[in-house]
């Protein structure tokens, strides 16, 4: 399957992907329709463009109360049906890259969906930050590649 | 989106902004219902922005101009076009028997096309025996181009993609030049330096190498001062100084007392720093794509900071350098102008006496010097205009005068998409063709392609520039300067000495290539297009005018006689991501992301004066004043003291404080950069 | 290999689903006492609501058994016969075993107060009481909820959202004492309050009355007393143990398993509400009766009994829910204490708010109110609790600590790890 990687030493922080994004959901420019959030933090000098890795037994798929969210088995996506959805925000807590989000309106969990295979975001990001490609097994964002990176960050972190 | 089989599908190239990404566009019942990036184009890749997108938006907008209006006192009746047509044709034919042939002038705006269309409306103008054409190009991207062409003959093109070290200097590409950001970023990831030289911490210094943060106006100083500090290094190309270049040693002389710790009191950027990205830039020779951006010119001494940053390619030999700064070849089109066939420089368009380079560069009018002739008659009168797709209303500086003289006109005919603010000033408002309703060429000079885009829908009314030219010229007795009977025609006359034809540019979207890229032309037979044939340090012919002969460095008036009435200096015209200046306020979710204007103003600044985000407060300069809500940004977005307001705004047009009095000497470019102000809270007086 | 599952709620279904995903041949068989379609509990209330319709409160299909290789049968569980390796059902058959998954959950108990049982007493557990319930739903009734839990919470909102006239009667003198810290219960006491419910904290109810038309009275020993149509009661809940009570099997609050899930007998697992499992944060072994923690075992005890060599982290507690129109959530141990530092989000509105507990620089819990946004946080936050990761910086840091680690793990993504 196929997907979006964030590079964070390209993105502008010019939000195109998001307005694209609440564009095409809502048809509006408006942050909170959009499935990814970009944000630039001064103090750190960070640009970060968040969206879904689709991870391999992911969280929130796992611990949906509802049987809300589905792996879309021709795209690979992550989904949420969003008539399933009860809108109790497990899946909020329990994605810890923050990339879903609730839609205010319709009060149910929002995430992205790969737009059927064609990311809309990616389209719009001017910077190339944003790429759709295959995701090689050693790529695909896991638990194990999570750990790993989790303990490391405990070694740095906690010396 | 899911195309479904009754889905007509088009290629073309967007014209929301200069970019001119390659676009698929896809119609439905006669509608445009979207717009995407186009793939295989060269230049985009694929992507385009959210501004592209808006293109549906534009062309389908509920409050789209579709019918003929003449202003009947204070009220606008709808008008039979032909009708129009006659009118305004005899209209001019009076004005002109009245005051003179040049008593008409056309205005060509950025809003509707490209290159034809200024062709056109210069070939217009001077069909009709009037010199005068004007354009937003006498305050925008032409002071940049007369810069580097007074040093190299030529604005070179950045080769970002194969660069080293790509300099990105008063100039934020991905709100102004979208997808120019990914080339630089390619650059970044196969490890090239950004350096990114800026007032504010824009969105291209958020992923920059080296953040350098400059007063504004001073950008000559550092220019120099690197300068100085690659001939102290010995970091300069000896082989391009000896053989292509004229005046480096009084050159050399004059920057050897730019010295870092001069700099640093100029420019405000710590001596260490100049030192530093001179090296860095220097020790990337010779694969340095540096961009003055817009932010360079708006200054007093505009063009003379910009030619000090085009020397630095003399020392650096990165000119027409792959991955350098590369002087692309353009295809050889016809021209459409008359300047070789019907001359009328002797009849003084406006502004040519007092800015000749202006005009023997670019052919220019001086649109602010073309607002006092209105208001004064002097040197003779100007009593017509016709504006297309501009809104100088709320974009020229000075907009109280701009408004005062567009209202004295005579006869004033706007042709526009929207009810603009200048729309409004008009005795006849037609409707205009967008992009998407007509055929134009364009090329990206990078890769040397050419390609066209498309007349995809039409609406009644809405006649595009040729044709609306081609049925006055016919009313004024001129059509055998417009013999071609529409646009398909008139491209084919253009192209006819290239051996590319329409359908070669049919079966390329992705940009059909018209010379293959040759470097270091100058090597050749090709000299630069200087008076020396050589790349010039030093200026003979702005001395013979009586300007500075060296890239002079004046500070700018608020650091050398700082008036303590007005100590904030602001800069104006930083761009949003989907605003291209005046354009797109009108769209709905443009309004909901970014619903106003704001002047930044740093943190320091906001305690000092008392005042948080979203508060009002009145700013003014010595020309007028505006009410504006405040931004306060992070502290190292921009530099205590500098403030900065977007223009475009009818809301706060920040345009009412600018100057268009205070211009560059040599191109007459406003000062809209570094224009002192005063900043009030506006005290509410509802409660009271 | 025979397996049998009894319970087919998350621990159960997470069971079954595990193990197969590693056995596909031994037999299989769940059993359950109450619908053979596995529903959701935590949508009952939601149901209630009118939010979700009934169809969609089963959360597996109907092929699901089948797709997965195994049988399901109904009947409760009566006896552990460990020694025969056989469970007793309530038929009188008796089914053999050689790896057993407990994942029995828990049920609601109903305090000792006199009068406090009929037809118009009801608890809000299983979907037989969610239908019992959903006839009494109707706008203008009167009901009273005991206890101001999660699930009683819930119920109160779902009756109000319907336009029942709800008051909540709560003991203690605040509520939710298990999931939010007291400030951030106190916000959400005002906006239940403010949404019109009457709420009566420290109120201890003595006596329920019939009255002679058919209403309930409930006498408080303040004195006062309320009259109501029904009363919802939500006050605890206790494992589902009764069957294996002295077979040998260790029972603390729950089945004492380990970090596989197995009990102290061979061949038992253990897993869901039933279990008390070991806590994330170190300490005793703890029961966290929650839906995630009882999908996160379950899977771990599946993957066990089918061979697998894994360990479970530990349960991290995890609560969320949207309801009164903010979202509440808290996680870890989010309650001050002497030994802890806490940092507050100062920039957030009256009525939110958002508290992160650090023991040594190392976060070891949190609570919120207010948007979905906070809970995205401490989405992001959970795992460095898990992996003990200490935050180093300032508290209007946290965002930007957050993110560089995010950031840092694109960067290295698909190199370093
Ligand atoms: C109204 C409500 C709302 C809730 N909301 C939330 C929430 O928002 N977040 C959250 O984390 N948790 C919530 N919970 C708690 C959550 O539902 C439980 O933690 C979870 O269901 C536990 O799953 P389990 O598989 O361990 O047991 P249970 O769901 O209790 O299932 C037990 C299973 O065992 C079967 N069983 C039991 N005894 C026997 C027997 N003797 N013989 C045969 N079969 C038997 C039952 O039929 C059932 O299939 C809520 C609970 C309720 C009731
Ligand atoms: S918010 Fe919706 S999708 Fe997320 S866990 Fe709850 S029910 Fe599932
Ligand atoms: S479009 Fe690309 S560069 Fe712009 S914010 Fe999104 S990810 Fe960043």
């Amino acid at each position: 399957m196929r997907f979006i990687t964030m590079d964070v030493t390209k993105c502008v922080v010019c939000r195109n992907c998001e307005y694209a994004c609440s564009f095409r959901q809502a048809g509006d420019f408006d942050r909170d329709h959009s499935n990814i959030r970009v944000e630039y933090y001064d103090d750190v000098k960070i640009c970060l463009p968040q969206t879904c890795m689709h991870c391999d037994n992911a969280w929130c798929l796992e611990i949906c109360p509802a049987a809300a969210i589905i792996r879309n088995e021709t795209t690979g996506a992550i989904e949420i049906i969003s008539e399933r959805c009860v809108g109790c925000e497990m899946c909020i807590l329990a994605c810890p890259f923050g990339n879903i989000h609730f839609d205010k309106i319709n009060l149910v969990s929002r995430k992205c969906n790969l737009c059927e295979g064609e990311p809309n975001c990616v389209s719009f990001c001017i910077s190339g930050a944003l790429q759709y490609i295959e995701a090689e097994n050693s790529y695909k964002n896991n638990r194990i590649i999570f750990q790993r990176f989790i303990d490391k960050l405990s070694q740095n972190n906690n010396k | 989106m899911a195309k479904k089989e009754i889905i007509e599908h088009y290629t073309s190239l967007c014209r929301m902004c200069d970019n001119r990404c390659g676009i698929n566009v896809y119609v439905e019942n006669g509608r445009i219902i979207d717009i995407t990036g186009l793939r295989e184009h060269k230049w985009n890749h694929g992507r385009i922005c959210v501004k592209g997108r808006l293109g549906v938006d534009q062309v389908n907008a509920p409050d789209r101009i579709l019918k003929p209006l003449k202003r009947v006192g204070s009220r606008w009746e709808e008008i039979d076009l032909e009708q129009a047509y006659d009118e305004i044709a005899v209209k001019i034919k009076k004005l002109q028997a009245t005051w003179g042939k040049r008593a008409m002038s056309i205005w060509k705006g950025e809003a509707l096309g490209f290159l034809t269309q200024e062709e056109l409306a210069r070939r217009f103008t001077h069909a009709i025996g009037s010199p005068n054409y004007f354009s937003n190009d006498s305050q925008c991207y032409v002071g940049r181009w007369i810069g580097y062409a007074l040093v190299t003959g030529n604005w070179a093109t950045q080769d970002f993609i194969n660069t080293r070290c790509a300099v990105i200097w008063g100039s934020n590409p991905p709100y102004s030049q979208p997808n120019l950001t990914q080339a630089i970023l390619g650059a970044k990831e196969k490890g090239a330096k950004i350096i990114v030289i800026d007032i504010r911490l824009s969105a291209i210094a958020r992923q920059a190498d080296e953040f350098v943060q400059i007063l504004p106006g001073t950008d000559g100083a550092l220019a120099l001062g690197i300068a100085r500090q690659l001939i102290e290094d010995d970091n300069i190309s000896h082989k391009f100084i000896s053989g292509y270049t004229h005046g480096f040693e009084e050159y050399a002389e004059y920057v050897a007392a730019f010295t870092p710790d001069r700099v640093e009191k100029e420019t405000g950027i710590p001596a260490d720093t100049v030192v530093h990205i001179a090296r860095e830039i220097g020790n990337r020779r010779p694969k340095i794509s540096i961009y003055a951006g817009n932010g360079l010119e708006h200054h007093e001494n505009g063009i003379n900071n910009i030619r000090a940053i085009a020397c630095l390619d003399g020392l650096l030999g990165n000119l027409d350098e792959l991955g350098g700064n590369f002087i692309a070849e353009k295809p050889d089109l016809r021209s459409l102008t008359l300047y070789r066939e019907k001359p009328l420089r002797h009849l003084q368009p406006i502004g040519a006496d007092r800015f000749p380079v202006l005009y023997d560069f670019r052919k220019e009018c001086h649109t602010m010097t073309g607002m006092d002739t209105i208001l004064t008659g002097k040197p003779y009168p100007l009593k017509g205009m016709i504006l297309s797709g501009g809104n100088p209303a709320l974009t020229n500086p000075n907009s109280r005068k701009v408004v005062k003289a567009l209202k004295a006109l005579e006869l004033f005919v706007v042709r526009e998409l929207f009810m603009t603010e200048t729309a409004k000033l008009a005795d006849y408002v037609l409707p205009a063709a967008s992009y998407l309703e007509h055929s134009e060429l364009h090329f990206h000079p990078i890769h040397q392609i050419i390609g066209i885009s498309r007349q995809i829908v039409t609406f009644e009314n809405c006649d595009y520039d040729y044709i609306f030219y081609k049925k006055l010229a016919a009313r004024m007795g001129v059509e055998k300067y417009f013999p071609w009977k529409d646009s398909e025609e008139l491209t084919r006359w253009m192209l006819q000495d290239t051996g590319i034809t329409i359908d070669d540019l049919l079966a390329h979207p992705e940009g059909l290539e018209y010379k293959p890229r040759r470097y270091q032309k100058y090597k050749d037979n090709d000299l630069l297009s200087t008076p020396s044939g050589k790349f010039e340090f030093v200026s003979d012919y702005l001395k013979n005018y009586g300007y500075s002969y060296l890239p002079e460095y004046i500070p700018p008036t608020y650091i050398t006689r700082p008036n303590p009435e007005y100590p904030y200096v602001l800069s104006t015209g930083a761009r949003k991501v989907f605003y291209t200046h005046g354009r797109n306020r009108n769209f709905k979710c443009c309004k909901t992301a970014i619903p106003n204007p704001d002047i930044e103003i740093h943190p320091i600044d906001a305690k000092n004066l008392g005042v948080s985000t979203g508060d009002i407060v009145t700013v003014t300069s010595t020309v007028g004043s505006v009410d504006i809500p405040v931004k306060v940004v992070h502290s190292s977005h921009i530099l205590p003291g500098v403030t900065q307001i977007t223009h475009g705004w009818k809301e706060s047009n920040v345009n009412l404080v600018t100057h268009d009095d205070r211009n560059d000497p040599i191109d007459g470019f406003p000062l809209l950069k570094s224009v002192e102000i005063k900043i009030k809270p506006k005290v509410d007086t509802s409660d009271i | 290999m025979r397996i049998i599952i009894i319970g087919n709620s998350a621990a159960g279904l997470g069971g079954l689903e595990a193990f197969r995903e590693t056995d596909r041949d031994s037999s299989v068989t769940v059993i359950t006492r109450e619908s053979k379609q596995p529903y959701s509990r935590v949508l009952l209330p939601y149901y209630l609501r009118k939010k979700v319709p009934y169809e969609n409160l089963f959360i597996r299909d109907k092929t699901y058994y089948s797709r997965l290789n195994a049988k399901c049968v109904t009947g409760e569980v009566l006896q552990l016969q460990p020694e025969q390796q056989t469970i007793l059902l309530e038929d009188g058959s008796k089914l053999s075993y050689d790896r057993l998954l407990i994942a029995t959950g828990s049920s609601p108990v109903t305090p000792p107060i006199p009068g406090l049982s009929g037809n118009d007493i009801f608890h809000l557990w299983s979907l037989q009481d969610a239908a019992d319930l959903m006839v009494h739903f109707q706008k203008g009734k009167d009901v009273v909820i005991l206890g101001s839990g999660f699930v009683s919470l819930q119920g109160a909102w779902a009756a109000l959202s319907r336009g029942l006239n709800v008051s909540i009667i709560e003991l203690m003198d605040r509520i939710m004492p298990s999931a939010l810290d007291e400030s951030t219960a106190g916000i959400l006491t005002d906006q239940i309050r403010k949404s019109g419910i009457n709420l009566r904290l420290g109120t201890v109810t003595e006596q329920v009355e019939q009255t002679d038309n058919g209403k309930l009275l409930l006498h408080f020993r303040d004195g006062n007393s309320l009259i109501t149509d029904f009363i919802i009661v939500g006050t605890g809940v206790q494992p589902n143990i009764s069957f294996i009570r002295g077979c040998g099997i260790n029972i603390d609050a729950g089945i004492v398993v380990d970090r596989q899930m197995r009990s102290n007998l061979p061949g038992i697992y253990a897993a869901g509400d039933v279990a008390q499992v070991p806590s994330a944060l170190g300490g005793d072994p703890v029961i966290h009766a929650l839906w995630p923690t009882a999908v996160e075992t379950g899977r771990i005890a599946g993957s066990c009994m089918a061979g697998e060599k894994v360990s479970y982290q530990g349960s991290l507690n995890m609560n969320v829910t949207r309801m009164f129109n903010t979202t509440v959530a808290s996680m870890g141990k989010f309650i001050a204490a002497e030994n802890r530092e806490c940092w507050t989000d100062k920039s957030l509105p009256e009525d939110q708010s958002l508290k992160i507990m650090l023991e040594e620089d190392v976060p070891v819990g949190a609570v919120c109110i207010g948007s979905s946004d906070l809970v995205s946080t401490l989405g992001m936050l959970r795992p460095l609790i898990r992996g003990k990761v200490s935050l180093r910086g300032k508290p209007e840091m946290l965002k930007a600590i957050l993110a560089k680690n995010i950031a840092q793990y694109h960067r290295a993504f698909g190199k370093e790890y």
